[in-house]
């Protein structure tokens, strides 16, 4: 009792503090989840799925008595698959994320902070197991895991790229973030991962200026993460160079997913939620079907 | 000082500042603006790229134009750039200011005085005497005080005091008084009036003697005009117009007033290029000739520009003596009324006995063979001759018989001669031309002019100087003489038909009116002195006269002339007063000559003194802030401000297309919408409905045209706030959230709308998904559109509804859903025939109905499929022939009814 007391006055008590995360969260979620059906066949799982007869080998134990009680034919009760599979969920937290271009728009981390409690959201509602990497915290389900997430996102500051932990096999990753590190860093945390049997998913949110490089004349940029800041005499004249350095750039991210088996997507803050979480719910689903 | 017209430069040599331009463009060019700071992520995909072009690293050619305008602006600002710059004084010791002030100086006075007020002011900076010379004489010529240096304060109320004179200036005296006055080193300065007098380069030369000089005059077209006396005797009023400088041509008018200030006439006068001198005539009918006072130019201000008139301008009155009591039975035959005819035109006529009019003041007494027999009549009648008074007789029997009198120009043979008569035979004898010296000179002689009798004068030596006129055969015709100051004149013929065609001649009036022009104006013979009695100030206004204006003296005043003794003006009695007048006084009138090598000319007409330097300074400022602004905003500071400038520009551009003529688009849309038959719909402002809304009457178009004979065009979007309705039979009004309500001028016309027969189906497009809170809101919705519109209570389509016999027999109204209520209005037979004007249903009727461009439908039925668009098709046809056609086929409804009562 005593447990389920502080369980529900902490779940409270996070919901308190995170609530308007948590409901644009669970709104962003809730509109996916009508679009996207369960795991619709029969399995391991508590929930009644449907009656079929009888058959030979069919263990007696199955047998549903009330339904065979109502006809000649004796009927298995069958349940549901629920196999409930552990999704890691990792989101760059750093300092590059913070920012915005314009005022109307939210910042990378704003977007990838509610992203990954939505597709928590989702995840939890499919019950699956959730956790957040790095958290050392392993995968739980059920309601109460949600505010705890939300609570361990709100104060979790990460690296550029998840360290290298241990999982257990057939798990699955989220990673989201901008993915601007070096290629050759976010190839080797994916490689050790796709190694250790994970299947992942990369989303590299982006903000619309970091994708088209709108700025014009003499531009002096200062990083966000204690870079040397760069003079740029005249940045029209790199546009172009820039976003075919940062088509390359997805082109090797592309590439390391796929060696990996993993799957990459993007996502500009300047987009709905809905569509990034969708495809990457949908991505997931299926990834869990299998 | 540098000047160029104008303008001039108080510190030119700073302008050499300007060829530093050309370095500060090279500094600016290789001093990039500072960079705009931008914190951005994606540093890592940046490091390393070199921009390809080199350029625009330095500032761009707009802000580099800008900073150099600025430092234009700054270095032409130091140079104090004046625009009309006051003269500035050169010399050093005391400055004589030689003030033209005599009534030449009248036009523009003002300037003058505000250039002496300059000129003061600049000696009072520089701590230097003045000497005030005005060079026209004093009122009454008074000896003027001896010249003296005055303290600057001083010398500003001495320029006060100073106004033009009505007289002419003497400059002559003017030089004169100078000599006196010992002045050691001094600057003249002499405020000339533009006039030469025929003194001007003495004086120049005078004052060029003791030190520079300059001389301001007034430019050639603002010289003053004088006026002077026209042809008296004219039958108008004239006046010559007379202009110093005839270079140009100008315009002006000239004005006579009336004795009570009223305006008589006014004339437009053009001088040609080259002309100095002109000729002013103003028309005006006798009574106004005779009150006239003046005349005048308009608008200028001078003694000089005031033409004062008196008796001798007025219509000369001429007397006619008629025969006493006695009379004539027949008035029209009378020798007086043909005489009265002929001087009527030019003169003012009365009639009487001797004596009564010479009481009166007459110039001229006319005697129709009448002898002056009363008692001392004859002596009163020599006595007025001798005054200057004419006495013109005429010939007639009388006088024929009676012989010689003593009012006679010659004696007279007694009996006169008979020409042409009925027992002659010479014939009717005709007029001589007129002598050279004769006052009828230049007459022209009309052929018709006869003359039948006459009286004849003894021929006598001096009969030849005597005679005006005379006959082919040398007898003379009028003749006169010089009594004293007066005329007696005798015409040797009657001045009716009875001995000659004289009198019924134009010849007659033009000599009547010579003989009046000879004839003396009857005040002119005043023996007494003549006291002022008001005088022209110098500006030419009528005035009191001044305590010093003199009495001109008896018989004097021939000779007098306006001086400033005798300023111009009226003297006399007030009774009888004579007019002096400016003009006779001024000899000389021409334009100020070339003045002597070494006198600087300058113009008066200049505009006030304009320093450029604040302005220039303030827009270098201007341009300095903008610039600063500029600098903030290529660092990016300013990214709040930008964004609010694009959405504000959007706003313009916005606002510009809305600003483009209506009127035009009024009418192309009338033209359009009235070339066929058109489905319309309301424009909501919102894409996606008026698309839709387009579609749905495009498909309804399209099955109209295919099953009926209605031939419907491409749908019509309408502005209820703008485009005219009445095209339109039926508007479809798609009721959606986010409508902006119609404006009440809207309301207005839509209530005309329906008022004219209009039909209107609102559709809410909801029922797919209404619930309770939808339905709430879109009631809401409907409500706030429809607020303001004439709309009774509606109720559902009742069963025998004309919507449901029209077209085809429907029983339900489906749409792309079904199940919601088609409501109309009530019909009452006795409004519009019973047809309801407002149709509201919210099945998405245009959603059913929409087709896309090849005609396939656009949206999936809910749900019936096919067979439920088939219906909303039917229900659509049903509408537009229930608009087209109204209750046409409201007797189908009663069909069963009548069938049954036939008893089929």
């Amino acid at each position: 009792m005593a447990d389920a007391a502080l369980l529900q006055h902490r779940a409270e008590q996070a919901a308190a503090a995170l609530p308007p995360l948590l409901v644009a969260a669970n709104r962003v979620a809730a509109t996916v989840a009508q679009g996207v059906h369960g795991r619709r066949r029969v399995g391991q799982g508590e929930t009644f799925w449907q009656f079929r007869q009888y058959q030979q080998g069919d263990s007696v134990q199955r047998v549903d008595w009330r339904e065979s009680g109502k006809s000649q034919r004796l009927y298995i009760r069958e349940t549901e698959w629920e196999a409930a599979q552990s999704v890691w969920l990792w989101r760059d937290a750093s300092a590059s994320m913070d920012y915005a271009s314009t005022r109307n728009l939210p910042t990378k981390r704003e977007r990838a902070d509610l992203l990954t409690l939505a597709l928590a959201s989702l995840v939890l509602r499919g019950g699956e197991r959730v956790a957040m990497m790095g958290t050392g915290v392993m995968p739980s389900h059920g309601r109460a895991v949600l505010p705890r997430l939300a609570l361990q996102i709100e104060r979790e500051t990460s690296t550029d790229l998840p360290a290298i932990e241990p999982l257990p096999r057939n798990g699955q990753i989220v990673m989201i973030g901008d993915l601007l590190a070096k290629l050759e860093d976010i190839e080797r945390v994916v490689a050790r991962y796709a190694a250790m049997g994970l299947n992942g998913h990369l989303l590299q949110v982006l903000d619309p200026a970091e994708e088209t490089l709108p700025f014009e004349g003499r531009v002096r940029f200062e990083g966000l993460q204690q870079e040397n800041p760069l003079l740029i005499s005249r940045v029209e004249a790199v546009r172009a160079q820039y976003t075919d350095r940062l088509a390359r750039h997805r082109a090797g991210l592309t590439a390391i997913a796929r060696a990996a088996g993993w799957r990459f997507a993007t996502h500009r803050t300047d987009r709905p939620p809905h569509t990034a979480l969708l495809s990457l719910y949908t991505a997931l689903s299926a990834d869990v079907r299998k | 000082m540098l000047s160029l017209g104008a303008l001039a430069l108080a510190s030119p040599w700073l302008l050499l500042g300007l060829a530093a331009l050309p370095a500060l463009w090279w500094l600016l060019r290789v001093t990039p603006p500072a960079p705009r700071r931008i914190r951005f992520p994606a540093l890592r995909l940046l490091l390393g790229l070199e921009p390809q072009e080199e350029t625009p690293s330095k500032t761009p050619l707009w802000l580099l134009l800008l900073r150099m305008a600025l430092a234009a602006l700054i270095i032409l600002a130091l140079a104090h750039p004046l625009l009309n710059p006051t003269a500035q004084l050169g010399g050093k010791g005391p400055l004589v200011l030689a003030v033209d002030n005599g009534w030449s100086a009248a036009r523009h006075w003002e300037e003058r005085r505000s250039a002496m007020d300059d000129l003061i002011a600049q000696a009072d900076r520089e701590s230097r005497t003045v000497v005030m010379l005005p060079t026209a004489p004093l009122p009454g010529g008074a000896a003027p005080q001896p010249l003296s240096m005055l303290r600057p304060a001083d010398a500003h109320a001495a320029a006060a005091e100073l106004s033009p004179m009505p007289w002419p200036a003497d400059r002559k005296a003017a030089l004169d008084r100078l000599a006196a006055l010992d002045l050691g080193s001094a600057e003249f300065v002499w405020l000339s009036d533009g006039i030469d007098d025929g003194a001007a380069t003495d004086f120049a030369q005078g004052l060029q003697k003791r030190g520079p000089v300059r001389v301001m005059a007034d430019d050639a077209d603002a010289l003053p005009r004088l006026l002077a006396t026209g042809e008296i005797d004219d039958k108008d009023l004239t006046a010559q117009v007379r202009r110093a400088d005839g270079t140009l041509p100008a315009e002006l008018y000239v004005r006579a007033t009336g004795d009570d200030g009223r305006l008589l006439a006014r004339q437009q006068i053009t001088f040609e290029a080259g002309a100095v001198r002109t000729t002013a005539r103003l028309t005006l009918p006798s009574e106004l000739r005779n009150r006239a006072m003046s005349i005048g130019i308009e608008g200028e201000a001078s003694a000089g520009a005031v033409l004062l008139l008196d008796e001798r301008w007025r219509r000369r009155p001429v007397g006619i003596a008629t025969p006493r009591a006695t009379g004539t039975a027949q008035p029209l035959l009378s020798g007086a009324y043909y005489l009265e005819k002929a001087l009527a035109p030019f003169s003012e006529v009365r009639e009487g006995d001797i004596a009564t009019l010479l009481k009166g003041e007459i110039a001229v007494l006319a005697l129709p063979d009448l002898s002056p027999t009363g008692p001392g009549e004859k002596d009163a009648l020599v006595q007025w001759i001798e005054n200057g008074g004419t006495v013109l007789r005429f010939a007639g029997p009388r006088l024929a018989e009676q012989g010689n009198d003593d009012l006679l120009p010659v004696s007279l043979r007694r009996g006169g001669r008979t020409l042409g008569g009925a027992l002659s035979w010479e014939t009717p004898a005709t007029l001589a031309p007129f002598d050279a010296t004769s006052p009828f000179a230049g007459l022209e002689i009309p052929k018709d002019v006869t003359i039948s009798r006459q009286v004849l004068a003894e021929p006598t030596l001096d009969l030849a100087s005597k005679t005006w006129a005379r006959l082919t055969d040398g007898t003379p015709l009028v003749t006169a003489e010089k009594r004293g100051k007066g005329w007696l004149v005798l015409v040797h013929t009657t001045g009716d038909p009875e001995w000659s065609s004289l009198g019924l001649s134009g010849l007659f009036v033009d000599m009547l009116r010579r003989i009046v022009a000879v004839s003396q104006g009857v005040t002119g013979n005043s023996d007494k002195p003549l006291p002022p009695v008001e005088t022209l100030d110098g500006y030419g206004r009528l005035d009191r006269p001044s305590a010093a204006t003199a009495t001109i003296p008896a018989s004097g005043f021939a000779d007098t002339t306006a001086s400033a003794k005798f300023p111009p003006g009226f003297y006399g009695t007030e009774d009888s007063r004579q007019a002096l007048n400016l003009a006779p006084a001024v000899k000389t009138f021409a334009a100020l000559p070339a003045l002597p090598p070494g006198v600087t000319r300058m113009s008066y007409a200049r505009g006030p003194e304009v320093d450029f330097r604040p302005s220039l300074l303030g827009i270098a400022l201007g341009l300095a802030l903008i610039d600063l602004v500029i600098a903030y905003a290529l660092r990016g500071l300013l990214s709040g401000l930008t964004r609010w400038k694009r959405g504000s520009s959007v706003g313009a551009v916005l606002l510009l297309a809305a600003g483009i003529p209506a009127h035009a688009q009024d009418d192309d849309f009338a033209v359009r919408a009235t070339k066929g038959f058109h489905l319309a719909y309301v424009r909501t402002g919102i894409p996606e409905v008026d698309a839709e809304a387009q579609a749905g009457l495009q498909g309804l178009s399209n099955i109209l045209k295919r099953r009926t004979s209605v031939e419907a065009g491409e749908p019509l979007p309408v502005n209820i706030e703008h485009d005219e309705m009445v095209f339109f039979p039926l508007l479809y009004w798609p009721v959606v959230d986010g409508e902006t309500p119609p404006s009440p001028q809207a309301i207005e016309r839509i209530n005309r709308f329906i008022a004219t027969g209009g039909t209107i189906l609102f559709d809410t497009q909801d029922h797919g998904e209404s619930n309770a809170y939808n339905a709430a809101a879109t009631q809401q919705r409907l409500r706030k559109i429809a607020a303001g519109l004439e709309i009774s209570s509606l109720l559902p389509v009742p069963p025998e509804h004309i919507l449901t016999k029209s077209f085809y027999l429907l029983h339900d109204f489906p749409g792309r859903w079904v199940g919601g209520t088609l409501w109309v209005e009530p019909s009452d037979e006795q409004v519009n025939d019973g047809v309801t004007n407002i149709l509201v249903g919210s099945n998405d009727y245009a959603g059913a109905w929409a087709v896309d461009n090849n005609g396939r439908p656009l949206h999936a039925m809910v749900p019936g499929g096919e067979p439920q668009r088939e219906y909303a098709y039917r229900f659509g046809v049903n509408l537009v022939m229930y608009a087209l056609t109204g209750n046409y086929k409201s007797d189908q409804v009663h069909v069963p009814a009548i069938l049954e009562r036939l008893g089929q």
